[in-house]
């Protein structure tokens, strides 16, 4: 079986990159200990200098211009290059850029002007004079980098546009990022970001760059004429860039599978780069006395999780001193752990067996279980054996000798350091937490326990309570505890389950031995289907379908209804498309183009676009103009995709010029809800959410509602009774529709306005049901 | 994420220079720098001592607790936990930010207690008895950098 089900994700915080204060903390946790003298040393150096780092970013960022227009001027002939160096857009609007969804552009744009954001950036206001003089002096001043024989000065109009503005903004670029660099006192920043860059643009490029780069290190170091220490440093963070940059693409680091199934995963280095390196401690022969001391201290945090000299005041001195003397490698020594009476006691007695392979797999693997069959290997194993024979089977895998091999310690590999598997996201990080083991329950397994379940009402992209069906999509958790670490059970291909209408073609359709299928609700469903004709006349022509009413099939009542439709209630005037009214009154468009301005006006944007996450937006627009919720992953995705490459404009065409819009409402009808899910099904019938046996059976849960309700319903059957019985008497034998219509109608007027009344077995309800649907209709 | 990461991706975000407001914010940081690590290394070097008074005042308060059943186990892990929770402070000091609390301290801490049937009171007055030993041994200026890392911690403890 392959299963597709993801496991949730919890939250995570990635490393960017790194600061000194980040490094030693972290570095120090790692190890369980306090800060060193020297690292406290290092720390204090590094605010110390903090101040003079502070102006020297400022001193680069005020003379950002002049710096990158030395570069540029270098290797650009034939016009001004600075020209083409585009300020960044303005923020407002774009992802992540501090405005949020919900907020207007107008209060946005006003909150960013107001707000001390892009201070620095002065109106770039390059004088032609100065910079006239600026490039005579630079021209001959002292100390320029000579260029290499093979560069050649690129001309700007045989260049284009579009590559000068790339290049220049790349130069703008790789300046800011030294600011960056100087402020956080750390060269990671730049390795990070610029290593391998190299690998993307042609090798003359290359060059080029690196001639430019020089040139602006060399610019920059004259800002710091007055500094040579300060020069010195901005020096450095320019050679540390330009060697990072002449690296070569680094290779992708690998993570094996563990099966056929499940193939290893690529990580491009950089990721790894910007994790914290982890010290991979080795035990060797020749070690130190504190270096073992580590590597075991070590060992015991990867495998029991705990410090155990610290916790529980013993240690395992008989396999420690087996180690020390080289009677053990690395290897050995965890595996004796592993068959420890203390490792029995904490990590096999309290959990079942399903929870002991998961930790298992953490303390001697370093990651959580991958796939299901590797747990049924596992399981089986533990099960003939026990714990010794899982230790074993562990240890002595392939996987086991790839990674540590005799001599390193065992270590997590997580976020950072390995590509993670999408699948097993949250048991695995969750496994990595220092509370794993309290944790009693097994969180791998129940991952795909929970996957065998029906899902009808869930939305492709999103777990949890929305009990009105307006979320879409949205992770609001119902599950009090660790609610975003539950499944998604939902994969590409599964489908949600949803309840038609029984409109098709504007006729509904019966089921079997003539009842109204399941989706036809009073109140549901209730509207009728309208098509605009070729003459709008009411007169004349006969309407076609059980439910066109000629009196509601002006062009009036059509355009009504087709506002009402799209937008879900009838709009205020303001909102109404006059224009593309009047063009379908004089028959220049068709309904469906009418359909199509009204999804692309300006109103509608607003409301069902820019106000909305994407998936909300897209489930909103597609129940509105195809009459259906989206049915599962593959569909959303098309939609994602356009949404993000083309924008609004490109999904409403893509859903009204789709083929399932022309088939089902052609060019001249008028959209209707084809389909509902379960939950909107309840949701909208006169029962309420609470499925209508329940109640009857079991009272307590119906509460106040219920009991009137069914008080009201022996009132109206009495009533009814009553009705049925002095008809009998009046008419005979006369069982015509008619005159159940008529005692029907006295029933109305006997018991006016009540809810809609419930299915129920009791004989005389039968005619109530079908009645109601002949009278609903207008 | 501490303030000098936090500045850098946004302004990366908005692809733009750090603007005067962050480089101000940059500035006391660095600032104050000196003064964090010196508190840092006080209790450093005090951490025993403020775990031994610590966990006096809370077996005073508190004497119907686990660790202090006559169980030595309990009660090792319990002196455990405290000198943990100090480091943290320690690494929050430093760093100048709640993030090392957060990330080790607080998230999934509740859950850990519960499970092992360690009453949440107890932890947040123990945590309160941690906060006055440590408190005793800083200067009136040093007492609220540190007792702010203190509060969020039994804040975020609170049942």
């Amino acid at each position: 079986m392959t299963d597709r089900t993801n496991g949730g994700s919890p939250v995570t915080h990635p490393q960017h990159f790194h600061t000194v204060p980040s490094t030693v903390i972290t570095e120090a946790e790692r190890r369980d200990r306090y800060p060193k003298q020297s690292e406290f040393k290092e720390l204090s150096a590094f605010f110390t200098s903090g101040l003079k780092r502070l102006e020297i970013a400022t001193v680069l960022a005020n003379n950002a211009d002049v710096i990158v227009a030395a570069g540029a001027n270098r290797i650009f002939t034939g016009g001004s290059p600075m020209a083409y160096l585009e300020k960044p857009e303005d923020p407002v609007g774009m992802p992540g850029s501090g405005y949020y969804v919900g907020e207007d552009f107008l209060s946005a744009k006003a909150r960013q002007k107001g707000g001390p954001s892009n201070a620095l950036q002065e109106p770039r206001l390059v004088e032609p004079v100065n910079a006239f003089l600026d490039r005579i002096r630079t021209l001959f001043s002292s100390g320029r980098p000579s260029t290499p024989t093979r560069f050649r000065t690129i001309d700007i109009r045989k260049y284009g546009t579009v590559r000068m503005k790339r290049s220049m903004r790349d130069l703008a670029w790789f300046l800011r990022y030294i600011t960056y660099a100087v402020v956080a006192g750390d060269t990671s920043i730049i390795r990070i970001n610029v290593r391998g860059l190299r690998g993307v643009i042609p090798e003359d490029v290359t060059l080029a760059t690196v001639v430019a780069l020089q040139d602006m290190q060399w610019r920059a170091g004259l800002c710091f004429s007055q500094d040579p220490a300060a020069a010195a440093l901005v020096k450095g963070y320019f050679e540390v860039l330009i060697t990072e940059y002449l690296v070569e693409k680094p290779n992708h680091q690998l993570r094996f599978g563990v099966s056929k199934l499940h193939p290893g995963l690529p990580l491009p280095q950089s990721y790894a780069q910007s994790a914290l390196p982890t010290p991979k401690l080795v035990v060797k022969p020749g070690l130190s006395e504190t270096e073992t001391q580590d590597a075991i201290r070590a060992a015991y945090r990867q495998v029991f999780e705990r410090d155990i000299t610290h916790a529980y005041g013993l240690a395992l001195e008989d396999l420690e001193s087996k180690l020390r003397s080289g009677q053990f490698s690395m290897k050995e020594f965890i595996r004796h752990l592993g068959k420890s009476r203390l490792y029995r006691r904490e990590f096999y007695e309290p959990f079942t067996i399903s929870r002991v392979i998961e930790l298992a797999s953490r303390h001697f693997l370093g990651r959580g279980l991958s796939c299901l069959e590797e747990f049924q290997t596992y399981f089986e194993v533990i099960s003939e054996g026990g714990l010794p024979a899982l230790v074993d089977a562990l240890v002595n895998s392939q996987e086991y000798a790839d990674y540590f091999g005799e001599e390193t310690v065992p270590y997590l590999r997580g976020l950072g350091l390995e590509a993670q598997e999408c699948r097993n996201w949250g048991p695995q990080l969750d496994l990595f937490k220092y509370s794993a083991s309290t944790r009693k329950l097994p969180q791998f397994i129940t991952t795909f326990a929970r996957a065998q379940k029906p899902l009808p009402n869930q939305h492709p992209y999103g777990v949890g309570h929305d009990p009105l069906e307006i979320q879409f999509g949205a992770i609001f958790p119902r599950e009090d505890q660790n609610p975003v670490a539950q499944p998604a059970h939902f994969s590409a291909t599964s489908r949600r389950i949803l309840i038609s209408s029984g409109l098709h073609n504007g006729h509904h359709v019966l089921g079997q031995n003539g009842t109204v299928p399941l989706g036809r609700v009073p109140g549901t469903f209730g509207q009728s289907v309208l098509k605009l004709e070729p003459s709008h006349q009411p007169q004349g022509h006969q309407a076609q379908g059980p439910n066109l009413n000629v009196n509601h099939h002006s062009i009036e009542a059509v355009i009504l209804a087709t506002y009402r439709q799209v937008f879900g209630r009838d709009v205020f005037d303001s909102q109404r498309q006059g224009i593309a009214e009047t063009k379908l009154k004089g028959g220049q468009i068709t309904l469906r183009e009418f359909v199509r301005q009204l999804a692309r006006s300006r109103p509608f944007r607003q409301m069902a676009w820019e106000n909305l996450y994407i998936t909300k937006s897209i489930e909103y627009i597609h129940r509105r103009l195809l009459g259906r919720p989206t049915l599962g992953r593959d569909e959303l995705n098309r939609y994602y995709d356009l949404a993000g490459k083309q924008g609004f404009y490109a999904v409403v065409d893509a859903m009204v010029d789709g083929p399932e819009y022309t088939e089902v409402f052609g060019d001249d009808t008028v959209p209707y809800e084809r389909y509902l899910t379960p939950r909107g099904y309840a949701l909208r019938s006169p029962q309420g959410p609470v499925a209508w046996w329940k109640p009857r059976k079991n009272p307590d849960i119906a509460g106040a509602w219920m009991a009137n309700y069914a008080t009201v319903t022996e009132a109206k059957r009495l009533a009814l009774a009553t009705t049925e019985a002095s008809h009998s008497m009046e008419s005979t034998n006369n069982n015509s529709p008619a005159a159940r219509a008529e005692s029907r109608l006295n029933v109305a007027i006997a018991s006016p306005p009540e809810p809609a009344p419930m299915p129920s077995e009791a004989p005389q309800a039968q005619p109530l049901e079908t009645s109601t649907t002949e009278d609903s209709l207008p | 994420m501490s303030i000098i990461t936090q500045s850098i991706a946004n302004a990366d975000r908005e692809a733009r220079y750090l603007s005067h407001g962050e480089l101000n914010a940059l500035r006391s940081f660095f600032e104050e720098g000196n003064q964090r690590l010196r508190i840092a290394s006080i209790l450093t070097a005090n951490a025993d001592r403020i775990v031994d008074k610590g966990s006096d005042i809370f077996w005073q308060r508190c004497p119907v607790t686990p660790s202090n059943s006559g169980n030595s186990t309990f009660r090792a892990s319990c002196v455990r936990d405290q000198g943990w929770y100090i480091r943290l402070i320690t690494y929050a000091v430093v760093v100048g930010d709640i993030d090392p609390l957060q990330d080790s301290g607080i998230k999934g801490a509740k859950a850990m207690y519960t499970a092992l049937e360690i009453p949440l009171r107890n932890v947040v007055e123990c945590m309160r008895c941690l906060k006055e030993a440590a408190l005793d041994l800083l200067t009136q200026e040093d007492k609220a950098e540190v007792g702010a890392y203190f509060d969020y911690l039994i804040q975020g403890m609170t049942p």
